[in-house]
């Protein structure tokens, strides 16, 4: 999937941008492989929209270049780019109906009413909307809407899709079930995709591969898996999943004084009520039940640990013993081996 | 049962206004109206005594008598065509120029477009007579634009007392409430929108006619039909640039009513007018229900 063999979706070299004489985005790089799936991850504020801005040709970039399917797009206006974008409150056209919406770009593109008619009820049975072509915007649900704008993406048959947050106004389940949808969409479709979000889960069950951004930069970019075992820096540490930080030194199982940071993820400490070699002893503080498992607060005597358990769950007030099975030590903010 | 009662409640309280309306502006026309048809008694009585060539009715239902008279004068039917003329292509100019600043500005969103709107919008706070007499300096006779041609030894034509300075006034004095009604309606277009049209490869013409235009339009019905109301029913504007002859027929109702004494004939034109006032009313609520159907409200 990440072999560049492949070909280039999409490639960011060096983007910058200043808006109200701000740096938001600076010296970005990204390189997506054909048919991947890419996520922005990161923070209210990190700028992803105005990333996304870019690749879609709304903002102009103040250096750098932007390639699509290899070509370079950069001076090209929105409206000449290969690229179709689905926005946050999916910016159907009120006045049109749901065929009229998806049917827009390709009216644009001059083709005849009969292929019109036809690549327009494709696109919506793709999305499992053609009973409602004739419906305009307002008459149906979030999530509908939220599948029409898709289909008038994709109808265009552009070299890269953008999402900006496509799922942040529709409910918890919908939510789940939808960004399964646009996932087995883009796999079937080979679709380059990219998609803003600032909800991990979203980010981690979705793509190929997440970049995670602080701050108008990249700070990691790597599969799903990799940011969670091997966050590379002490921000992604702290902003995928839950950690239990320290600062310190980690020997034998022990937390000593010093200036590193300790990261442990809560599934890499383990609960019981025997001790165990290099284990600590602590008073479970609090049993918070998540699904198929429970978090296990344990207090000890110079601070908390945030466990996750399965079995053998204890109870509040008991004494148990954790012991630490893997710990990620970062120096400067910096993973070090 | 509670429906009933609220519904009662309802009624009850927009009786108030709706009394109001009804003896205040629902009398007077029929009062009005009978009068036209030649009834003579009640409250027509002073009038009918005081005026001159009143028709009193020969049906139990009146008599066509003076609309007869009024249909039959060339003046009127002068008047009649040129208060169409003017209405029509005052308006057209109107909303052209009011989409025109709109367009710009909800395109552009820089500054220099919001002050050009809110220049457009200053006549909106000066009198109708005095902007009247503005422009009646301005393109009189005696006027700055043919004194300042003159010093090129250009002859400007001097365009009061012509049907142009009519509508030169007209589209002067409703331009403002044009262009706040769009902008405003343009304005609430969200960037999306637009930007999304962007996406689809649209240039700028499509975003227009297919985009800002449908989604203003019911602001922009609004002000075409408000417009065509005013400018029908003007009357400082082509009193004081018009011709004397043929004349909006606002001027030519106070004429008949005031000069010519003739006030059963003049209240015809009113009529007239009102009836043409309404067709424009029935325009703007039809295309608001149908606006409102097509959006799912109703
Ligand atoms: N036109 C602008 N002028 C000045 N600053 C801007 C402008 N647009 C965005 N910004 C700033 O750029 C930064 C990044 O904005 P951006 O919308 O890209 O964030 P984001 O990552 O998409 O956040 P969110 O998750 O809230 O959507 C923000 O601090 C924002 O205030
Ligand atoms: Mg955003």
């Amino acid at each position: 999937m990440m072999k560049t063999e492949d070909g280039m979706g999409l490639e960011l070299r060096g983007l910058k941008k200043i808006l109200g004489g701000r740096v938001i985005i600076d010296d970005l790089d990204l390189s997506v492989s054909k048919g991947e799936m890419v996520s922005l991850l990161g923070p209210s504020g990190c700028g992803k929209t105005t990333t996304l801005r870019m690749i879609a040709g709304f903002l102009a970039v103040d250096s750098g270049q932007i390639l699509v399917a290899g070509k370079d797009v950069t001076a090209l206006g929105p409206d000449k780019r290969p690229s179709a974008m689905v926005f946050q409150n999916y910016a159907l056209w009120p006045h049109m109906t749901a065929a009229k919406n998806v049917g827009f770009p390709l009216k644009i593109k001059g083709l005849s009413k009969i292929e019109i008619k036809e690549k327009v009820e494709a696109a919506l049975e793709l999305v499992n909307l053609l009973h409602h072509k004739d419906s305009r915007p307002g008459q149906i649900s979030g999530g509908e809407q939220q599948r029409v704008a898709l289909a008038r993406a994709l109808v265009q048959e552009p070299d890269i899709l953008l999402l900006d947050e496509p799922l942040s106004n529709l409910d918890a389940k919908l939510r789940e079930k939808v960004r399964e949808d646009i996932r087995e969409l883009q796999r079937r479709l080979g679709i380059t995709t990219v998609i803003v979000t600032h909800d991990q889960e979203e980010a981690l069950s979705i793509s190929d591969r997440v970049a995670v951004m602080n701050s108008g930069r990249i700070e990691q970019f790597s599969s799903p898996q990799d940011l969670y075992r091997q966050p590379q820096t002490e921000y992604v540490a702290t902003f995928i999943g839950s950690l239990n930080r320290f600062e310190g030194d980690l020997q034998n199982g022990q937390i000593l004084g010093g200036t590193d940071v300790i990261g442990i993820r809560p599934e890499d400490l383990t609960i019981s009520r025997e001790p165990m070699e290099g284990s600590h002893s602590g008073i479970v503080e609090l049993v918070i039940p998540r699904g198929h498992f429970f978090e296990v607060v344990v207090r000890r005597k110079d601070g908390i640990f945030r466990a996750f358990a399965s079995e053998n769950i204890p109870t509040f007030g008991e004494h148990v013993h954790v012991k630490i099975k893997k710990a990620l030590r970062y120096q400067n903010g910096k993973l070090v081996a | 049962m509670k429906g009933a009662r609220l519904s009662i409640l309802g009624l009850t309280l927009s009786l108030p206004p709706l009394i109001l309306v009804l003896v205040f502006v629902g009398l007077p026309i029929v009062i009005g109206f009978t009068f036209s048809l030649g009834f003579t008694k009640g409250p027509n009585r002073i009038i009918s005594i005081i005026g001159q060539q009143i028709h009193v009715k020969d049906h139990w239902w009146g008599t066509f008598a003076a609309y007869s008279d009024v249909f039959h004068d060339s003046r009127f039917l002068g008047d009649l065509g040129l208060t169409l003329f003017v209405t029509l292509l005052s308006t057209i100019l109107v909303i052209l120029m009011g989409l025109a600043i709109s367009i710009y500005q909800r395109l552009i969103r820089s500054k220099q477009a919001s002050i050009l709107v809110t220049l457009a919008i200053v006549p909106l706070f000066v009198p109708v007579v005095i902007s009247a007499w503005a422009i009646h300096t301005f393109y009189g006779g005696d006027g700055f634009l043919r004194s300042f041609f003159s010093q090129f030894g250009i002859n400007f034509p001097t365009l009061t007392s012509t049907s142009s300075a009519i509508v030169i006034g007209s589209v002067w004095t409703s331009l403002p409430f044009a262009i706040l009604m769009i902008s405003s309606g343009m304005q609430g277009i969200p960037d999306a929108l637009i930007d999304a049209a962007k996406d689809c490869g649209a240039p700028i013409i499509r975003i227009v006619s297919h985009i800002l235009i449908p989604l203003a339009k019911t602001p922009i019905i609004i002000a075409a039909s408000f417009t065509a109301i005013g400018i029908l029913g003007s009357f400082t504007i082509p009193l004081f640039l018009g011709p004397n002859q043929p004349t909006m027929l606002g001027v030519e109702i106070s004429n008949f009513f005031g000069s010519y004494n003739r006030p059963q004939q003049s209240l015809v034109m009113a009529f007239i007018v009102f009836m043409a006032a309404s067709g424009i009313a029935i325009l703007y609520v039809w295309s608001n229900v149908k606006s409102a159907k097509e959006s799912g409200r109703i």
